[in-house]
């Protein structure tokens, strides 16, 4: 199971761990967000891209804005997704 | 490009004791959890040798002297965009940018003396270099707002809303955040996303640092040069924070946006300085004794 990491402030301290399914990070990160709609204008943008501003790390590595469409995220993967600006 | 303070150096604990997690954790109109201002924690001894400060942030007028002598073209502009926070969270707009910083038709005509925003770490970077100057590190601009005692803000431990520009010298106290998106969503209303900057100095003296520094507290979030590291890797801390250790630049001193919470001395954030910048990203220099 895919584990999917977000922001600690997005969730004003509640759950920030959540499941998702295996595939391309993109497919990975739309179907995260039909399931938790909630998060869906931090993460996808009006054009149904990923916002380009988040960073994403598969595992420990930084995923290059330009290979992300081409990435996967294989079965016990964690994504974490990193805001432009973080903690504080 | 205005004054420099001097900053004499010295030894100091940097970070925040644990009852300020405390203190935050039981604040009633604090909204952010505990693990959000883990970063801060435990207290690190730090030593920063003298050196001198601007005393104001970089301008809008300083950095357009900047692009006139070298033709520099920022991160936003160059991409075609910049962040701003809409009524619905941050957007990427087009056009955005340091002379533009609602969107392509804005302007900063008549706000010369307001800090610049939209500028990325190598924005900043690249103007320090033109100035003959450098960005400061996190010690250094610790150090500088709360001296070598710790103190919550540059001025001392009680808030005082008239002191910074923070939401709260803008809307009055904020209860929740509900109350900010209501205030934001107004003042987008009557003005458009605007960035709610205000002249350098404004709140000078009373907000200055003890050092003699304006603006240390909210305004504009300040770029440094530190890479980012955790104080200590067993701090409990917000799981992205940890990730973007050491891909990430500190930023410090809050801005415009935030609650009193976010404008503190010891407060600290994290930014991507691969190209990205905001409405609400600035940054001051700092220069060797």
């Amino acid at each position: 199971m895919v584990r999917i990491v977000l922001p600690a402030g997005w969730t004003q301290g509640h759950r920030t761990e959540f499941t998702g399914t295996e595939g391309l990070l993109p497919d990975v990160i739309r179907t995260f967000v039909t399931d938790n709609p909630e998060f869906r204008h931090r993460l996808i943008g009006p054009n149904d891209q990923l916002l380009t501003y988040i960073n994403l790390c598969i595992d420990e590595d930084l995923i290059p804005r330009h290979l992300r469409n081409d990435s996967v995220v294989g079965q016990d993967c964690t994504v974490t997704v990193i805001a432009p600006m973080a903690g504080g | 490009m205005g004054d420099m303070q001097w900053i004499p150096g010295g030894t100091f604990l940097q970070g925040s004791p644990s009852w300020v997690l405390d203190w935050l954790d039981g604040e009633e109109h604090q909204t952010l959890p505990r693990v959000w201002f883990g970063d801060e924690t435990p207290t690190v001894r730090r030593t920063v040798e003298p050196f001198w400060l601007d005393r104001h942030l970089v301008t809008r007028a300083d950095f357009a002297a900047f692009v006139a002598a070298t033709g520099h073209r920022t991160d936003a502009e160059q991409i075609g965009f910049g962040m701003v926070y809409g009524e619905g969270g941050w957007e990427e707009i087009p056009g955005a940018c340091w002379h533009a910083p609602g969107g392509a038709g804005t302007s900063i005509d008549g706000s010369a003396d307001h800090p610049v925003v939209h500028v990325s770490y190598q924005d900043a970077t690249a103007y320090a270099a033109w100035a003959g100057k450098r960005l400061p590190t996190e010690s250094e601009w610790e150090f500088a707002a709360s001296g070598p005692r710790f103190r919550i803000w540059p001025w001392g431990d009680d808030w005082q809303q008239a002191l910074a520009n923070t939401a709260e010298f803008h809307a009055g106290p904020l209860a929740s955040l509900q109350a900010w998106k209501q205030w934001w969503s107004a003042a987008c209303r009557q003005d458009g996303p605007m960035p709610r900057t205000t002249p350098v100095g404004q709140f000078s003296p009373e907000g200055d640092s003890g050092y003699g520094c304006a603006d240390l507290a909210g305004n504009v979030y300040e770029w440094t040069a530190s890479l980012s590291e955790l104080y200590d890797d067993s701090a409990a801390v917000d799981p992205t924070v940890r990730t973007a250790v050491g891909r990430y630049r500190v930023i410090r001193g809050g801005s415009w946006m935030n609650f009193r919470y976010q404008v503190r001395c010891s407060e600290r954030m994290h930014g991507d300085p691969s190209g990205w910048s905001s409405f609400a990203h600035g940054f001051r220099c700092a220069k060797d004794s």
